[in-house]
């Protein structure tokens, strides 16, 4: 047997199909590339590769070894579970180096743009040993199924905050010189999933503290409120949809807008209603994420009445200051989302894209509308401008944006951003191709006329989009008065579950109390110099049952969103490894104390407040 | 032609030399290998003329006194270097100069010059 006949059948072994795939691969594979083997210095074969005139070594001829060594001797302690991802394996010693320094098994992700290389790489070296010990993923361009899409998948899967600072990557050195493009696409890829998993963690952190106090308190008007899936049909097929953020851009086309108005689906974010409703354009509905939004913002006789799309974790002060009708989507909040699951009502899904104006955009996108015009969406700080006069202020001062990040803009070359809202452009031009993929007929306007150019986009002036798109009478408002709201038949059932809340909480102290009683016998019982084997294992048993059990409650759903600091640490942490089973089980228990105990204190605060709120509901 | 650096004569100023353009050659190798750096072909090419002056005076007779043959060997290996060198710098071959000059041509090096702590050995 050959060594690429044993390499297929252990690949076979590892990944159902693998062999057929890669023979599969091999016989349609174009060669784009020569491959030239050479030996060392010491013997050993070396590849050169040929790609466009160029010719590159993949490994040195003097020394084959050494840059591995050195690579892996510094990586640092290597994580299960912590992934290391490898670009490229023409020069198979940095995957070797990698395979032997780490005594545990770890995940490792190998990279590699040439179907030639791999084959070639698949008749020079035995791959069984390595993939006994660790888990390899070999992602091969070329080889049906393994396109970058999918690879991206896999990484935003891999790539979790609580790995970042312990993941590592390598681009074998000439990969960059022999696939530019493809080594641009990884690791910018790669940043750009990383930049995300922040940015995400820097919004939780931001209002961890008051998601569960404005969920709390939201969840009253679900009750009386209606879901996003009643909106389908809302518009007969060929009018538009129309978002309208609140960039600085806005102050250029707000007036066309009243042309629009009767011939679209009208759907503003919350910081435009005002400066809107100023110009005599009341939309169709407005939108709210914020949990810190001020309410003043919002504060202007009509808006009250206006039907509003919000977060269920909104701040509340505004919510409260709405009366219409509130359309509600599931979020993943588990506490509400059993309430918009009740009786098997239809799952309402609208991705968010981290912003109230991103969430407008799908809500249309979901809704079926396939042509939907950007208003005021800059996402940039056009003319050194913030927002749109009439916002936070009457005249929005000009602000210094030397410090800013330039992008490509939609009328200037060059405009000022920041790299929060470079997350939402990005967005968008991922967003609108998977929705043209879905549905070709899909266009996306951006009318800003002004701001950051968005990919995907068909740039021209608002009042050009209106005379083109806005042609059909549609009476919005009278298809809304007929939607009734989704507990009208079974409201006793919404009003009996949100006063059930508090009781939850009391399950939520009961279980966290117990599980913290099982933790303090596993720190007893490791202080032994002598640790009875079958107990701890019998404890730490009883323990993730425990856990388990906590773990399904709604109320701890919430408890671990607001204490997401504690809950980084814990997973952080549980990729760390220690040398002995006491110091292990000691470490285990006095986070599991600590971790307990802190649930539990949420627990009470949110029975105490969700009493407050909930007693005298009716 | 450029008189060569090290000449009988100007010895210190020679080693001076000598030892700079170790010192240079081995930041470029230990940021390459250890800090990934890929800008090794850029920045030895900016140390292209003290490497071929180098060259020049090893190549231009035995003042080391040594066996013939085994000068003459030590030659030829040094023409395989700097061919190399130039090669990969051509191809903008980061790993054939990495290995030509971590590998090759700081080993000529180290026999004149005084290693540092940062001297490849103890990478």
């Amino acid at each position: 047997m050959t060594i690429y006949e044993k390499n297929l059948k252990t690949l076979a072994k590892h990944y159902e199909k693998m062999d057929v795939l890669i023979e599969d691969a091999r016989k349609k594979n174009e060669e784009t590339l020569e491959i030239m083997e050479e030996l060392s210095y010491d013997g050993e074969p070396i590849l050169k590769i040929k790609k466009d005139d160029r010719i590159c070594y993949l490994n040195g001829k003097r020394n084959t070894t050494e840059p591995a060594k050195m690579w892996a001797k510094h990586l640092g302690k290597l994580m299960p579970n912590a992934p290391v991802f490898l670009m490229g394996m023409g020069n198979p010693t940095y995957l070797k180096e990698l395979v032997d320094k780490a005594e545990n098994p770890v995940t490792i992700i190998v990279y590699e743009p040439s179907f030639q290389i791999f084959l070639r790489i698949l008749q020079m070296v035995d791959l069984e040993r390595w993939m006994e010990k660790h888990l390899i993923v070999f992602w091969v361009k070329g080889i049906e199924g393994m396109d970058w899409e999918r690879l991206k998948g896999l990484l935003t899967s891999l790539l979790r905050y609580e790995v970042l600072n312990l993941s590592r990557h390598l681009v074998l050195p000439n990969y960059d010189v022999l696939f530019p493009e493809e080594t641009l696409e990884f690791v910018q890829g790669c940043r750009d999933i990383v930049k995300d998993e922040l940015v995400q963690r820097n919004t939780k952190m931001r209002f961890s503290s008051l998601v569960a106090k404005n969920l709390l308190a939201n969840a009253r008007y679900v009750a009386d409120g209606y879901k996003t899936t009643q909106l389908v049909n809302i518009v007969p097929e060929g009018v538009p949809g129309i978002v309208v953020a609140a960039g600085p851009s806005l102050n250029k086309n707000i007036k066309d807008l009243k042309a629009a108005k009767g011939k679209a689906f009208i759907i503003a974010v919350d910081t435009a209603v005002k400066p809107l409703l100023r110009e005599g354009i009341v939309p169709d509905m407005f939108a709210i994420v914020d949990a810190k939004k001020p309410v003043e913002l919002v504060q202007i006789e009509g808006a009250e009445q206006i039907p509003l799309l919000p977060s269920v974790v909104a701040a509340s002060d505004v919510m409260d200051f709405h009366t219409g009708m509130k359309f509600f989507a599931n979020e993943g909040y588990q506490v509400i989302d059993e309430m918009l699951l009740h009786h098997k009502m239809e799952y309402a899904d609208v991705p968010t894209g981290g912003s109230v104006a991103t969430s407008a955009f799908a809500l249309l996108y979901k809704l079926g509308i396939e042509t939907i015009i950007l208003v005021g969406q800059d996402l940039a700080f056009t003319n050194n401008r913030s927002h749109a006069d009439r916002t936070f202020a009457e005249k929005m001062e000009e602000m210094d944006t030397s410090g800013c990040i330039m992008v490509e803009g939609n009328n200037e070359e060059k405009v000022p951003s920041r790299e929060d809202l470079q997350v939402y452009i990005e967005w968008y031009g991922m967003f609108i191709e998977g929705c043209q993929k879905e549905n070709p007929n899909f266009r996306v306007i951006n009318a800003t006329e002004g701001g950051a150019k968005i990919k995907n986009t068909e740039i021209t002036t608002l009042k050009d989009a209106i005379a083109r798109e806005c042609k059909i009478e549609v009476d919005i408002p009278a298809f809304l008065s007929g939607l009734k709201p989704m507990f009208a038949e079974d409201r006793d059932w919404a009003v009996k579950y949100l006063k059930g809340i508090p009781d939850k909480c009391t399950t939520l102290m009961k279980d966290a109390g117990n599980a913290k009683k099982l933790y303090q016998k596993l720190d007893k019982l490791c202080r032994h110099r002598n640790i009875d084997q079958k107990e701890y294992t019998n404890l730490l048993k009883k323990l993730e049952k425990q856990i388990q059990k906590i773990e399904t409650q709604s109320m701890y759903d919430l408890a671990a969103i607001t204490m997401s600091e504690a809950q980084y640490i814990l997973k952080n942490e549980r990729f760390l490894e220690y040398g002995s089973i006491q110091e292990e089980g000691k470490e285990i228990a006095r986070k599991g104390i600590l971790y307990m105990e802190k649930v539990i204190e949420c627990a009470s605060l949110f029975r105490e407040y969700a009493e407050s709120v909930y007693t005298d509901f009716e | 032609m450029p008189a060569p650096f090290f000449i009988k004569g100007n010895k210190n100023r020679m080693e001076e030399k000598i030892q700079k353009l170790y010192e240079s050659l081995n930041r470029i190798s230990v940021e390459y290998l250890l800090c990934l750096n890929r800008n090794n072909v850029k920045d030895t090419g900016k140390l292209m003329p003290e490497i071929e002056e180098f060259a020049r005076w090893f190549l231009q007779e035995n003042i080391f006194g040594i066996e013939q043959d085994l000068y003459e060997g030590m030659s030829n290996n040094l023409l395989q270097i700097l061919n190399d060198i130039v090669t990969a710098m051509e191809q903008n071959d980061r790993v054939l100069l990495n290995d030509a000059v971590t590998y090759g041509l700081l080993e000529y090096l180290k026999l004149f010059a005084v290693q540092g702590e940062d001297s490849n050995d103890n990478l």
